[in-house]
């Protein structure tokens, strides 16, 4: 139904996002698992909570709450560092949100460091979101 | 108190090489001290191999150890520092940044002289390297004074593998020379901790040096169905290879006051 298809392109809005979040670790620990939470600055503001599990590589379930909705996805890195901070290399995909991001989806780069002993997080996303 | 679940599993597959008279057969050990689930422990593991024959098995030239899902290596805290291969051939472990210390073991190797077949033990200094193509990697340092004196480093590498495991120590394991014009050095024991179990670290708190023992490795709270998995595989310079696998058993779980 192509005319269906154009109706949800004009309906659908594209925005450049680069993103950084500043996480800290929510204790305790469940094996390779954290939580952590913090803040997101930068194109989407707001709070963001995510569930990583940190081994031979990172993988994160996250959620950010703006003031418009939520925004959730999950990511997948590769740690590469030495010493106390591990640095982290990936991708994220946003898969779903709520309100004004009810529709969203997208992909974007996944940067970042990890704290080993303290377990703060800081990310970096630069991509694409649709909604 | 204190306690290790060990288990002991013999070889569960063989595989020859085509002109080969004798098969090495491997044993893996594994546990994880203090085994409490939530909790952080130290992880051991060893292996020991024999040959049906009962002769010096064929050198041994790599191995890889898979460990269970979800232990939280990353977050042990263990390995903050690095030494270099080249640092650890000079000065040995003694040059390396303490914080770079993450286990301590033994090895045992064969040299087959003549008709006598001579045994060689050492101990073993497990150290973190620099990270090689996004891998943590490990240096195992190990330190043989008699009858033969000798330092080799064997370099590992941490890598993702499926589950069950959440991932493997995979060691390269150089050739090592016997006697002139003599057969190679067979590594036939090798164990290693991996976690905070003897090892203190130094952090630095207004500039004040301050001694303290990193977390370990984080249990995660629900055991896994037949408990946590261990494998190895070990390659020989034969051409063979062998597959072994362990599990620690799961906790018991302490008893409700009454």
């Amino acid at each position: 139904m192509p005319g269906h298809v154009g109706l949800l392109a004009d309906a659908a809005r594209t925005l450049n996002a680069t993103d950084t979040g500043d996480l800290h670790f929510i204790p305790p620990a469940h094996g390779s698992e954290v939580y952590e939470e913090g803040t997101a600055h930068g194109t989407l503001p707001g709070s963001m909570h995510a569930h990583c599990k940190i081994g031979a590589v990172v993988e994160a379930n996250f959620t950010i709450y703006t003031r418009g909705g939520t925004i959730t996805g999950h990511g997948k890195a590769t740690p590469n560092g030495s010493g106390e901070y591990e640095s982290f290399a990936g991708s994220i995909l946003v898969t779903s949100g709520t309100g004004r991001y009810a529709h969203a989806h997208g992909r974007a780069g996944l940067y970042g460091t990890f704290n080993r002993k303290t377990y703060a997080l800081v990310v970096q996303t630069t991509g694409q979101l649709s909604y | 108190m204190r306690r290790a679940r060990h288990l002991t599993a013999l070889i569960a597959c063989l595989c020859l090489p085509a002109s080969a008279q004798a098969t090495q057969v491997v044993k893996l050990d594994a546990a994880l001290t203090p085994d409490r689930l939530g909790q952080a422990a130290t992880i051991g593991f060893g292996f020991h191999i024999t040959t049906t024959t009962h002769g010096v098995p064929a050198p041994l030239t790599g191995v890889a150890v898979s460990y269970p899902n979800n232990l939280g290596i990353a977050l042990s805290g263990l390995g903050l520092a690095t030494c270099t291969e080249t640092t650890l051939e000079h000065s040995g472990p003694e040059g390396c940044p303490t914080d770079s210390i993450m286990g301590y073991g033994t090895a045992r190797a064969e040299l087959p002289v003549g008709t006598d077949i001579v045994d060689e033990t050492g101990s073993v200094t497990l150290i973190r390297g620099p990270s090689q193509n996004g891998h943590l990697a490990l240096l195992f340092y190990t330190n043989a004074e008699t009858p033969v004196s000798s330092q080799t480093v064997l370099p590992g590498l941490l890598l993702p593998t499926p589950a069950p495991y959440g991932g493997r120590i995979s060691i390269t394991v150089p050739l090592i020379e016997g006697l002139p014009d003599g057969p190679d050095v067979t590594v036939t024991e090798l164990s290693s901790t991996f976690g905070p179990q003897h090892l203190t670290y130094y952090e630095t708190v207004h500039g004040h040096r301050i001694a303290y023992h990193p977390n370990g490795i984080l249990l995660p709270d629900h055991c896994p169905r037949g408990g946590f998995p261990f494998a190895a595989e070990l390659r020989f310079a034969d051409g063979s290879h062998a597959v072994t696998r362990t599990s620690v058993p799961c906790p018991r779980q302490p008893a409700l006051p009454g």
